[in-house]
């Protein structure tokens, strides 16, 4: 006889998201289904038919857990549109945003994780480090992109600003001084997940992995003609699931996927673990080579080499693709420019992507563990909604008709 | 209280040739700077800096000594310094931030550090803010209509411009000229009509020529961050002072200067809070010193 288990909503995340358990008679879970119950942004429609311009300063706003990923994408997608090219050090200073963010996201995650792994005699030491390493990564989003939360400086056609040499070796210090202080956290949480000692294989599903980089991202790995999105009716069997589910379900050549660190890792790094475990050892291992390409990039930029590329801003209803890897995963976001208005906009965000991979992750184990399977994706999904509820009474979900974020 | 809160006041200058040569007066906010760039008690400082148009400044950030002498000299228009502080932090990276500013910068920027709405992490950086004495600033197309119109001389042939003894002066390389300052009533910003700050009142120290002879500046230390940097100065050599007392005119003109410039303003803010429009000062009757610059 099979029982239901509902974690309604699932903790410790961004956002608000459902976990459905079907489990058996000890306990295991047989169908596990995990779907978004977050209400629609609605900033896709919002910078249709505005100047291109506004699109990074909206579409930042998404969320404040990844801004910088958000804005990239959106600037990335725009300079594709517009044919910009833009400079070397305009791209080595986004490069080294994100770079600062992952770590910084990488962090909050560790944090949010700390009550599952960390014991309290540690809790302390974790806590500081999490924040020692936050105060750093972020003073380099502010220094470099302008505000560390919503990054004003990241714009159309490069950056708005090269920093100043002081800037530049300033960081350079500060960033050298927190390697030794992150290797230490990195150690520190890969030792606390091995001593939590998650089951084997726990975690573990056979979806393929999705990323177009090792750390930055690039639209060139990203092939839209393989990408389909179906709606949530046509994906969860269970019909009061895909009735209130809030996101559209993407798949890569017809199959559901994982993106974020372990697929980045697996993809470009041949890291071929799998599962909750390796997750996290992924995440906290990205975290080092972010920083040391943070550091790599201070070293080589020169601030006193242009920033912006000289562009026109009409544009050619060319579909422009910026493809960036955010903390949680690949964020591709697709626009269209033409008689200088946006014409069309669309984002396919990280967790979209993970969200029909996570639910059967819980399967085979103990419905326990189930949130967390769930929190090793550290799922983040008020960008992942993309559908409205059109009755408040019985929280059903608009139907068969995508409504954009 | 006409002339705000202070520590002390005296009549000073700065010791250094080059500085006595191109700075306003006696070179205190020039002196002060270099001296705290030298020091490295600021790592930088956001100053009013020359533009390829003759006197039309723009905000930089000065990071040595031959940046800030660029920059030395009053300039009768705006210059936004205040845009430029977050800047200064950000993709400058400075630590220590020395700035300069007329009474109603000095004004915002002391609000900005009570509520820093969208400077988060800038407050706690302004480690040094120079005041200078401000009876009026007028718009750049102000100062050069009234100076090519009034005066007639082309604005790029001006060489120093300066206000004292009732008027404006424009020194050319061949002649001096002045404008009755009557005359240029009308043309300034129309925030001043109602500015009730003439000594920049907010600032750590605050500087002018008034009160003080030709080539010396009256000088207030109001704060303790500006008491440990000037004294510094000071026993350093950098600069000389006099007391107060031994110089002419002396604070009784800066009393009257500051007291007709707070009435006059009062009187307009009485007037627009009379007819119902906004003000963001209180009006006479309510406060206790009617020219409290509150």
């Amino acid at each position: 006889m099979s029982e239901k288990i509902v974690i309604s909503p699932t903790s410790r995340q961004e956002g608000h998201a459902e976990l459905v358990m079907e489990v058996d008679d000890e306990g295991i879970v047989t169908k596990g289904r995990y779907f978004s119950i977050t209400p629609v942004r609605g900033l896709e429609k919002m910078v249709t038919g505005k100047a291109p311009e506004t699109a990074p300063v909206m579409v930042q706003r998404i969320c404040g857990v990844c801004p910088i990923p958000h804005t990239l994408a959106s600037v990335e997608a725009m300079d594709d549109s517009l044919g910009i090219e833009i400079p070397k050090a305009a791209r080595q200073l986004r490069e080294l945003t994100l770079a600062a963010h992952d770590i910084n996201s990488h962090a909050i995650h560790h944090f949010l994780i700390a009550p599952d792994v960390v014991p309290e005699n540690l809790f302390a030491t974790a806590v500081e480090s999490v924040s020692e390493i936050r105060k750093t990564a972020q003073y380099v989003v502010d220094m470099v992109a302008g505000e560390g939360i919503h990054p004003s400086d990241v714009r159309i056609g490069g950056m708005a600003s090269n920093i100043s040499e002081v800037a530049r070796k300033r960081l350079y210090a500060r960033l050298k001084q927190l390697k030794p202080k992150l290797d230490a956290h990195v150690e520190l949480i890969i030792g606390l997940v091995a001593d939590k000692g998650f089951p084997k294989g726990l975690g573990v599903t056979n979806a393929p992995t999705l990323a177009t980089d090792k750390l930055y991202g690039d639209r060139d790995n990203f092939d839209l003609d393989r990408f389909t999105e179906i709606m949530p009716e046509s994906w969860y069997d269970d019909p009061e699931v895909a009735k209130r589910a809030c996101s559209t379900i993407p798949l890569y050549d017809g199959s559901n996927v994982e993106v974020g660190p372990r697929a980045r890792a697996s993809v470009y790094g041949g890291f071929n673990e799998r599962g909750v475990v390796a997750q996290h050892v992924a995440r906290a291992l990205e975290m080092k080579t972010a920083l040391s390409k943070a550091i790599d990039i201070l070293g080589e930029l020169d601030t006193s080499a242009p920033v912006m590329a000289d562009f026109d801003v009409t544009g050619t209803n060319k579909l422009g693709v910026g493809a960036i890897e955010g903390p949680r995963g690949m964020d591709v976001h697709m626009a269209q420019v033409a008689d200088g208005k946006t014409q069309f906009y669309s984002c396919l965000v990280p967790t979209t992507w993970n969200i029909p991979t996570m639910g059967p992750a819980t399967e085979g184990f103990h419905h326990e563990f189930g949130p967390h399977v769930i929190r090793a994706y550290d799922p983040c999904l008020s960008c992942a909604t993309h559908m409205i509820v059109i009755d408040d009474e019985d929280r059903s979900i608009l139907k068969n008709e995508m409504v954009r974020i | 209280m006409v002339l705000g809160t202070y520590k002390e006041v005296v009549a000073a200058r700065s010791t250094d040739k080059q500085i006595q040569k191109i700075a306003q007066d006696g070179g205190i906010v020039s002196g002060l700077f270099c001296y705290a760039l030298d020091e490295k008690l600021i790592d930088g400082a956001v100053v009013a800096g020359p533009t390829d148009v003759m006197w039309k400044p723009e905000p930089m950030v000065a990071m040595s000594s031959d940046e800030i002498l660029a920059a030395a000299g009053t300039k009768y228009t705006f210059s936004p310094n205040v845009w430029m502080l977050k800047k200064a932090v950000r993709q400058y990276g400075l630590e220590k931030v020395g700035t300069v500013a007329i009474p109603c910068q000095s004004m915002g920027i002391r609000k900005m550090q009570s509520y820093p709405f969208g400077v988060r992490f800038l407050a706690d950086k302004i480690a040094l803010m120079l005041g200078i004495f401000c009876m009026e600033n007028f718009p750049y197309e102000s100062l050069r209509t009234f100076i090519s119109e009034k005066a007639g001389v082309d604005f790029d042939l001006v060489e120093k411009m300066d206000i004292g003894k009732g008027k404006f002066w424009i020194q050319t390389a061949d002649e001096l000229l002045s404008i009755p300052l009557k005359e240029t009533h009308g043309y300034e910003q129309s925030g001043c009509k109602v500015c009730l700050d003439y000594v920049a009142e907010l600032a750590d120290v605050s500087t002018g020529s008034v009160g003080t002879p030709d080539g010396w500046s009256t000088v207030f230390v109001r704060t303790d961050a500006g008491d440990t940097i000037f004294k510094q100065a000071v026993e350093a050599g950098v600069i000389e002072t006099k007391p107060m007392d031994d110089v002419k005119p002396g604070l009784g003109l800066l009393e009257k200067l500051a007291t007709d410039k707070k009435t006059k303003a009062m009187k307009v803010i009485d007037e627009r809070k009379a007819m119902g429009l906004p003000v963001p000062f209180k009006g006479s009757g309510e406060k206790e010193d009617p020219l409290a610059n509150v």
